[in-house]
């Protein structure tokens, strides 16, 4: 006899409510997640998809990447040297439309490479969020330290740094816009080992980020957040769980009286937590991807399954705690105690 | 013949730096197909008697003897098996699972007892007995629509339903009202006499007695009259 999903059926409504409260927590852990993870993207989504790597920038740079500029001869030998590796420079700039309307933008330029777009000269990439500014393929965009017009070639999907659009220029272009010869920094792909390089330094892609400006800072406060609320939520659902079983002490007392395996009484709690957190988090996680695919165009907002999935494992944790914890309690019970405390 | 024997039975209590001693060398043989009745005032030891020789609660001393096992002796699941298998448990208040109809509470408690009855020959003996305390028209209600003595006689259909060859109630009928209280004690008395079982009841209801064949008198955790 499943007595586990009998209670259930009998106390829907009591049963219904804790199953919101997973189901609402769990809904505003993932939103914020999804939050923090977009306003993540927004600043880094350049470097966060590239392919795991390293980047190498001057030694005298002190690990700031617009100080950084690489020696031609130095870049010529490790572009020689390392396979798939990509010379780029990074700087916020402007573009300014035909009517003369400013628009703040990332430049990236790089040598040739399949991580980075490559752009002709005079010619322009621009972010997929220029185009809701506007901008259209073939429009002429200018600059005021560039001589000539950029034209638009195309838009990529979210690709932004610094919360700014990336727009990918080529290298000569780059030069006569920051009057330099040098590149920033070199990037070599799926080279997890850090090479010994006199004069430069090199970082991962995790340490990287670190170095851009604001991105720590921001990122830290955003972790705070989602992690704080992870283990709020987490507590919630433990307390609920530990509170809904403790109440039982007396009913398990008497199903031990009448010769009621323990490991059973375990069996229905732990039955009674896996279903209410599976069902209230598939809803959660049904919803917050629904919201992914709808969110408003402007919002940085992204949640991957992985993440949320790896939520869902740590509720089912700390739910899983929280039963127990309660059933430690129920094993400790006598039988006598609970009879002597009247009708259940 | 004597199927459950208790021998110089003690139980002590330590409350701070207190020790009290409850039950003082109690001896007692209970036989098949007979209702004995423990009574006597309160604190006298009467209720923890009955939950010492049902395996509810452990003796200090002594030895609590059920088909040549001694309880005292065994470990906790061993003890289950037995309160599952062997005894029938009634209460002062009937202790019903609230979210199981009638019907499932017996069958619970056929399933914990490991019938080895089939799932149609399970619900037949659940009807028979719930027949035998007059519940048959009820077995689809929850506790929460029964009346006192409903819950009661569905309580004595639990305590009965896996054949027990113990049946032990504390109190049954004194949440009760008198007419209702003599029909419960009618009903045991009945189904002890039927199903051929072994009964201890403690009552402090003198009315009562006139259903039970032994009466043993208990004062300050002693024996102090047999009849």
């Amino acid at each position: 006899m499943n007595l586990a999903f009998k209670e259930i059926k009998r106390n829907k409504v009591r049963f219904l409510i804790l199953g919101s409260i997973v189901f609402l927590v769990s809904l505003l852990t993932f939103i914020i997640s999804g939050l923090a993870n977009g306003l993540s993207q927004d600043n880094a989504s350049l470097i966060k998809d590239l392919p795991e790597g390293q980047f190498y920038m001057n030694d005298d740079a002190e690990e700031t990447y617009t100080l950084s500029r690489i020696d031609s001869s130095l870049q010529d030998e490790l572009l020689t040297n390392y396979k798939d590796a990509t010379a780029l420079s990074i700087q916020m700039g402007i573009l300014n439309n035909h009517n003369g309307k400013q628009q703040s933008v990332v430049f990236v330029a790089s040598t040739e490479s399949k991580n980075f777009k490559d752009v002709k000269d005079g010619e322009i990439i621009l972010d997929q969020s220029m185009e809701e500014k506007g901008i259209n393929v073939g429009d002429t965009l200018t600059n005021p330290q560039f001589s000539g017009e950029f034209t638009v070639k195309g838009f990529v999907d979210q690709t932004k740094f610094s919360h700014a659009a990336v727009a990918f220029i080529n290298i000569e272009n780059y030069k006569e816009i920051y009057r330099v010869n040098e590149m920033q920094l070199v990037f070599v792909p799926k080279d997890n080992s850090p090479q010994e390089i006199s004069g430069l330094q090199s970082f991962s892609k995790h340490e990287f980020l670190k170095t851009i400006p604001s991105f720590n800072a921001e990122q830290m406060t955003l972790n705070m957040i989602v992690w704080f609320l992870v283990v709020i939520s987490g507590m919630l659902f433990a307390i609920f769980f530990y509170m809904m079983n403790v109440q039982k002490i007396g009913l398990f007392g008497i199903l031990k009286a009448i010769g009621l395996k323990t490991s059973r009484l375990f069996t229905i709690m732990w039955t009674q937590m896996i279903f209410i957190t599976i069902t209230s988090l598939a809803l959660s996680i049904a919803i917050s991807q629904g919201f992914n695919l709808i969110a408003p165009e402007g919002m940085p907002f992204s949640l991957t399954i992985e993440t949320t999935m790896n939520l869902s494992v740590v509720f089912l944790v700390i739910g899983f705690i929280g039963t127990t914890i309660a059933s430690l309690q129920i094993k400790k019970i006598e039988p006598l105690q609970a009879i002597q405390q009247g009708e259940i | 013949m004597s199927l459950f024997t208790l021998n110089e039975v003690k139980k002590t209590f330590t409350i701070g730096e207190v020790k009290e001693e409850i039950l003082k060398g109690v001896n007692l043989s209970l036989r098949e197909g007979e209702v004995t009745a423990l009574v006597g005032a309160s604190g006298s030891g009467k209720s923890t008697l009955l939950t010492i020789a049902a395996g509810l609660q452990s003796a200090s001393n002594g030895q609590v003897i059920f088909e040549g096992n001694n309880l005292s002796q065994m470990e906790e699941e061993g003890i289950r098996k037995i309160r599952a298998n062997h005894f029938g448990f009634i209460f002062q208040f009937a202790h019903l699972v609230p979210f199981l109809t009638v019907e499932e509470q017996l069958l619970l408690m056929l399933d914990v007892s490991e019938s080895k009855l089939k799932k149609h020959e399970q619900k037949s003996e659940v009807n028979r007995i719930l027949q035998v305390v007059g519940m048959e028209h009820r077995k689809q209600a929850y506790p929460s629509s029964l009346s006192g003595g409903e819950k009661q006689r569905v309580a004595i259909a639990r305590a009965i339903i896996h054949k027990p060859k113990v049946l032990f109630a504390d109190e049954p009928t004194a949440s009760l009202d008198s007419k209702r209280s003599k029909d419960v004690m009618a009903l045991i008395r009945e189904i002890t006499k039927t199903l051929n079982i072994t009964t201890l009841v403690v009552t402090h209801d003198e009315e009562m007695l006139v259903f039970v064949d032994h009466i043993i008198k208990m004062s300050d955790g002693l024996i102090v009259q047999h009849s």
